[in-house]
């Protein structure tokens, strides 16, 4: 389940973007830095070929555990409605498992997003879709939506207009937390509206087909809410899948989108991103602290961020990138 | 079809009220014993805080 061809799909995207380099360009545009300026052009490849060869030490390792994760905690998730139906269930603990699972859930599908499970073609690819896939149910967002969305983030990381996670933007921790809650009322121009915009925009039948997923998966949803609740188990599908969802996502997307990018002004690779230091810490940030590695090196997987962090933290310094203690 | 969902989700907040909120609200009460005011049942009263506030959310475009 190792990742080897997790750089290529890292290097399409800084050429994507003309961040970097192509090889055969010849005398393409010096990668733009914020650091030092008097870095000349040869030292800057220099530093960024000896950054992709720390960083490549990083990618991979026990992928296992998400898939392990997900499909554990969907296990117990679902098992919570026929015992909550039957009477069988503790209330209070399914809410706190079920709120952890949203978040969780989307942290192992993050890494199927970016294939880091299993690689088109490879044999755990199956593996791959199958946990982004029960990975975001709990939070009513389909894989194939959120992928979209979220390989649109790191194309067109903190532009206004192209980036589906720039309505996060804030000005503060609690303007972001307000902002996760009003980005999804219904008429607010928030998320899902810019999401559609940016799928009409794209115009694919993989576009066309995440929308229609995320209508079906929202009518699931609410048909499920309402069956229970004229049923007499409202109070139970609010604590086992309406409040966790809700609290989810608002976590997800304050640590997720907000903490990391504040304030959204940069789009150079090395500014687009920010390290800081958690109050909830490394595991309580869901390893956001260090989410500047990821969007340098997507292949590398969220539990290895920090370490490879420490290991880059040289090379990044030469560059002038600011690092912190974390 | 296309119509018809994009409709469906226009009145979501309304049938959100009445689907989710007005029984959430009558279970909650009658979980703590709390008694609706006006004779009302407590699905009664569900209903008169869930449907108007579903409308409002439907044409104010946010819940609160």
């Amino acid at each position: 389940m190792g990742v080897t061809e997790g750089q290529g799909a890292t290097d399409a995207m800084f050429f994507r973007e003309g961040l970097v380099d192509a090889p055969a360009r010849g005398d393409a545009p010096a990668i733009p830095l914020t650091g030092d300026a008097s870095l000349d052009k040869h030292t800057r490849v220099a530093l960024l070929r000896e950054e992709r060869e720390i960083a490549r030490r990083f990618e991979g390792g026990k992928m296992w555990i998400y898939p392990a994760f997900a499909f554990t905690c969907y296990a117990i998730w679902l098992s919570f409605f026929p015992l909550a139906i039957m009477g069988w269930l503790n209330l209070p603990l399914a809410f706190v498992l079920s709120t952890v699972f949203a978040v969780g859930g989307y942290v192992t599908s993050h890494e199927a997003m970016h294939s880091n499970i299993g690689r088109p073609g490879s044999k755990t690819r199956w593996l791959n879709e199958w946990t982004g896939k029960v990975s975001t149910i709990i939070i009513v967002f389909p894989f194939s939506m959120a992928r979209l969305m979220h390989l649109e983030h790191h194309y067109h990381c903190n532009h206004p207009e192209k980036d589906p996670d720039y309505p996060d933007r804030a000005n503060g921790p609690w303007h972001a937390i307000y902002k996760t809650w009003l980005n999804r009322q219904p008429g607010i121009d928030g998320s899902i509206h810019i999401y559609k915009r940016i799928l009409a925009e794209m115009g694919t039948k993989e576009a066309a087909d995440s929308l229609k997923d995320t209508i079906r998966l929202q009518l699931i949803f609410l048909a499920v809410l309402f069956a229970m609740a004229w049923s007499g188990y409202a109070i139970e599908a609010a604590l086992i899948w309406w409040l966790p969802r809700h609290i989810g996502l608002s976590y997800i997307r304050f640590y997720l989108s907000w903490a990391p990018h504040h304030p959204r002004e940069e789009r150079g690779r090395y500014t687009n991103t920010r390290l800081f230091k958690s109050r909830l810490g490394h595991i309580g940030s869901i390893g956001m602290e260090t989410h500047f590695v990821h969007h340098l090196y997507p292949a590398i997987p969220s539990h290895r961020t920090k370490e490879a962090y420490y290991a880059l933290r040289p090379v990044l310094e030469k560059r002038g990138v600011h690092c912190p203690e974390i | 079809m296309q119509k018809a969902v994009q409709t469906l989700f226009k009145i979501m907040p309304l049938l959100f009220g009445i689907g989710f909120i007005a029984p959430l609200i009558a279970q909650t009460m009658i979980y703590w014993g709390w008694e609706p005011p006006l004779g009302l049942s407590p699905i009664g009263f569900g209903l008169l805080v869930g449907g108007p506030w579903g409308l409002y959310a439907t044409l104010r475009g946010r819940w609160v």
